[in-house]
């Protein structure tokens, strides 16, 4: 009978475990998600070098992670988002606002499927 | 993660589901739920193999939990009948008194052909000296012939054989194992004895010695490798 728990337990914490994941990869895009909005709002302001600076510091955020990010999620995924965040901020160096926007926008959409697609959803079950 | 976790707990399920359907035919020398188990898990540990842009906790996980639910299922198995009837089946009797039950070969799918090929791989020709067939729950047959048809065993021809118990290998290709000869209580100078009278010198000349528990012994020297 010892067996039978070690293996509930087992499951129970592979539950616990992936279901912790999908809510801190929330939490971590959603404060990537406010940075990239800010940064916008800044841009869309005229003040280029803050809207760099909240860049930056999203960009940041995102490699101090690179290990758990590399660890749980599909590379390519990653690897997408990381070339979005080098295109953004050479957009921002140059200024081009239409440009810009675009890529930022696209940055933000590829962070949320990122999270949609961890979420314990019938859509994603299926 | 989470979705992978779900998904593998949902398609292992499934699949077993769908074996059972298939029938006991399906199944080989396996229960149903080892039989998912050795087809999928392969594959899970294949694919991070190969392809090094998915992460390999993407492998493991679900394997982990595979593993899990099988002991789950194994051990519940073990202790309730239901449902171990539930998970692998029952055994289903194809043949009783020498008469086939029709209805229980169509239930399984079971042709007569398949039956006179697992008859005769048995050693059974007449259906009609089969007093049960039984289809067990891992897809093998179980024949047991009437009575009169079984051959007949020592006791039945009231003869006492000497009990020899195990043989133990002493040489094994040229290579004395010690531990043998010291669990069937013989020493080095047995051996050479043993040696002698076969006409050897060493223990690489002889390919296979063995030694029962009534001391009898299997001599096997080795040829000469052209």
């Amino acid at each position: 009978m010892k067996q039978i728990w070690i293996a509930v337990g087992l499951l129970l914490a592979i539950l616990a475990g992936t279901l912790a994941h999908s809510f801190y990869l929330s939490g971590f895009t959603g404060e990537l998600t406010a940075l990239l909005e800010q940064a916008e709002e800044r841009a869309e302001a005229g003040d280029w070098a803050a809207a760099s600076e909240y860049n930056r510091k999203a960009h940041q955020v995102w490699d101090e992670k690179e290990i758990y990010l590399y660890l749980l999620l599909r590379h390519q995924d990653a690897d997408e988002i990381y070339m979005s965040f080098c295109e953004v901020a050479e957009f921002l160096e140059c200024e081009e606002g239409g440009e810009y926007s675009a890529a930022n926008a696209k940055l933000i959409a590829q962070l949320k499927l990122l999270t949609e697609a961890e979420q314990l959803t019938l859509k994603n079950i299926l | 993660m989470v979705i992978a976790f779900v998904r593998t707990v949902i398609l292992y399920l499934f699949i077993i589901a769908g074996i059972r359907l298939m029938g006991k035919r399906q199944v080989g020398e396996l229960e149903p739920s080892e039989l998912v188990l050795a087809l999928i898990i392969a594959d899970l540990a294949a694919v991070p193999m190969q392809d090094f842009g998915i992460p390999l906790l993407s492998g493991i996980i679900p394997i982990l939990t595979l593993l899990c639910i099988t002991m789950i299922i194994s051990v519940l198995s073990m202790k309730s009948v239901k449902f171990r009837v539930l998970i692998c089946g029952r055994p289903s009797i194809i043949v009783e008194n020498g008469k086939l039950h029709q209805r229980e070969m169509a239930k399984n799918r079971f042709t007569v052909d398949e039956l006179m090929e697992e008859l005769r791989m048995k050693g059974i020709t007449d259906i009609s000296t089969v007093k049960y067939a039984i289809l067990e729950t891992n897809g093998q047959i179980s024949v047991l012939p009437f009575s009169d048809q079984k051959p007949p065993i020592a006791k039945d021809m009231a003869v006492v054989p000497e009990e020899a118990g195990l043989p133990l290998v002493i040489i094994n290709d040229g290579r004395v194992l010690d531990h043998n000869l010291k669990t069937r209580g013989y020493d080095q100078v047995w051996l050479s004895k043993q040696l002698k009278s076969h006409g050897v010198k060493k223990p690489e000349e002889v390919y296979l010695l063995t030694a029962d528990e009534l001391g009898r012994t299997y001599f096997a020297p080795k040829e000469a490798v052209k």
